[in-house]
């Protein structure tokens, strides 16, 4: 038995796939996206190392940049504050009714499988200036505003807009693993802090909020590091524009990268991203984990 | 908020649990009626959602959705993201799930490093990757090829794939193993007959995290691609993208034609499909 579960050579043929397609399309290409951020570099040229000039432009003479980095900061705070509270809401209130639980948790979580490409471009009709939204708004003799060209303002209408379609396609999500989390927390303790005459809202307080303190850590990161790395609906909404006023950090590489083949520039734009992901996901977990309970 | 543990229970519904549905029902609405007012839509002619926005149509327009069938290229679209999203769970599941089994029950002084060097891709945006990939993918002549998305998406795939077989493999019990063993089986029979059919609650989570995931993934494979015939579902739909859309109608019965397979697969699923991603998120 111990012979055969040290058999180096079934353990290479087991892991070898994996770890050799992992290291070719992840891990190398990560490195050399950090070796490209220090490098003029365009389609038709050969990297030509500049050192962190990239960083210097991105920082100091990028206005879309500024723009962007904005933009996603504002998606990651609007999204982690509401996912979070009516999340929270929706799972505590689903948890405690029995007739059509299933039914609307099932509605509720529709939008999360299906492709946000599509949910984009349903949204941009339901926010035209002349159709969807504005008709109903219409009807009732009110003159809608410009949901998706407005330019006013230090974070535009139309990001208040996306990021409420994007709360929207993934509140389900935020919802069923609070859900998860609950159901999974002994009736006994309720009991026994009814018994002890505690009022519904402290139970709340005391058994369900430390309990489920783990799922906030999952949740937070998703939420944040989803928003950080948005790109189908914003893309699909308005692609940035007004005047590249909605565009976010994902979106801006992807112009860069793509549009103009600024290889350099825009591989500096996804190590900020990376960065970003890797200080967000570092935050959540050193602040919230000095204080998990045992369940 | 703890309704159902309340202590007295009224056969009448309470004011506050009225209340509650009412919010539920209303929040139903907001998730229902822009999926069916785009169905409405789809069948309309432009003229008529412009003027008569809630009406019903006068004459279904079931041209619409021929016209976005055949221009829009949606049944090649069909094809690729099946071919693609198909060929990428196959193999991520078995690779994925090969590694699992030797980090979960092998022997091997790597074994946790292993599991870390994977468990870093879970954290790396898919964004981060994009440029070095295209640069490496177009030299090999790999872009506007399918092939070229079935390896990054395999890729991607394999660190939620591998961390959630872990844990599967790891919950089985010991004693299993060292019966099929000791009965002369080998470590890869060990694996394909005793390890792999086990889990199978884990392949389905996985299995179905992968493909959704893909089937929906617009960055890549917009990148990557730029022949039609070669386009995914989620690319072909940003056709109908930019200042110029005005064609609603038959962008909406592309979109439904996009969506209807997975909202079908959904309501007949949808419990297990629920479950399933929320076990799979959770231990992510």
């Amino acid at each position: 038995m111990e012979r055969i579960l040290r058999d180096k050579k079934a353990i290479t043929i087991f892991v070898a796939p994996a770890f050799l397609l992992f290291t070719l399309i992840l891990f190398i290409p990560i490195l050399q996206v950090v070796y490209y951020s220090l490098c003029d570099y365009n389609a038709l040229t050969k990297p030509e190392f500049v050192g962190i000039k990239n960083y210097i432009d991105l920082f100091t003479a990028d206005a879309t940049m500024r723009t962007a980095l904005k933009n996603s900061i504002f998606f990651m705070i609007f999204s982690a504050v509401t996912q979070q509270i009516f999340g929270l809401l929706l799972a505590v209130i689903l948890t405690n009714i029995k007739k059509g639980r299933n039914f609307f948790k099932n509605i509720y979580y529709l939008p999360c499988v299906l492709s946000s490409a599509a949910l984009g471009l349903l949204w941009a009709f339901m926010f035209n200036p002349k159709m969807g939204l504005n008709q109903i708004l219409d009807f009732f003799g009110i003159k809608g505003p410009l949901w998706l060209s407005s330019t006013s303002g230090f974070v535009t209408l139309p990001m208040w807009v996306i990021a409420f379609v994007a709360l929207w396609q993934y509140l389900g999500q935020t919802m069923m693993l609070y859900m998860a989390q609950i159901t999974g927390i002994s009736p006994e303790l309720y009991e026994a802090s009814y018994i002890d005459g505690t009022s519904r809202a402290k139970a709340f307080r005391f058994i369900t909020l430390p309990l489920i303190k783990p799922m906030l850590i999952t949740t937070l990161s998703l939420n944040c590091i989803g928003s950080l790395k948005f790109f189908d609906l914003v893309y699909n909404m308005t692609q940035g524009g007004p005047n590249h006023t909605t565009e976010v950090l994902a979106t801006h590489l992807y112009n860069q990268g793509f549009k103009y083949s600024k290889y350099g520039y825009a591989s500096a734009i996804s190590i900020v991203l990376l960065g970003l992901c890797l200080i967000v996901t570092f935050i959540i977990n050193k602040t919230i984990k000095a204080e998990v309970y045992e369940a | 908020m703890e309704m159902s543990k309340s202590i007295k229970r009224n056969k009448a519904i309470s004011p506050v649990k009225a209340i509650l549905y009412m919010i539920l029902i209303l929040l139903a609405l907001i998730y229902l009626l822009p999926l069916l007012w785009m169905l409405m839509v789809s069948v309309k002619t432009n003229s008529e959602v412009l003027t008569s926005p809630f009406s019903l149509p006068e004459v279904l327009q079931l041209g619409n959705y021929i016209f976005a069938w055949t221009n829009g290229n949606l049944g090649t679209a069909s094809l690729n993201s099946l071919i693609v999203c198909g060929i990428s769970l196959v193999i991520s599941l078995l690779i994925g799930s090969m590694a699992a089994f030797a980090i979960a029950r092998m022997k091997w002084k790597l074994a946790n490093p292993a599991m870390s060097y994977f468990l870093i891709g879970m954290m790396v945006p898919v964004h981060c990757v994009l440029i070095p990939l295209f640069v490496r993918f177009s030299g090999l002549h790999l872009t506007n090829s399918l092939v070229g998305l079935i390896i990054p998406y395999t890729t991607l795939s394999l660190p939620m794939t591998i961390f959630l077989m872990v844990g599967f493999f790891k919950g089985m019990p010991k004693e299993m193993f060292e019966a099929t063993c000791i009965d002369g089986c080998s470590i890869y029979g060990c694996f394909t007959k005793i390890a792999l059919p086990l889990a199978k609650n884990g392949l389905f989570v996985a299995g179905l995290m992968t493909f959704v995931g893909n089937w929906n993934e617009l960055l890549l494979a917009m990148v990557f691609i730029s022949d039609p015939a070669k386009k995914t579902l989620p690319v072909t739909l940003t056709y109908f993208v930019g200042p110029y859309a005005v064609n609603y109608v038959q962008m909406f019965a592309a979109i439904i034609i996009a969506i209807a397979p997975t909202i079908v697969v959904y309501c007949i699923f949808s419990n297990q499909i629920v479950d399933g991603l929320t076990a799979g998120a959770v231990k992510g």
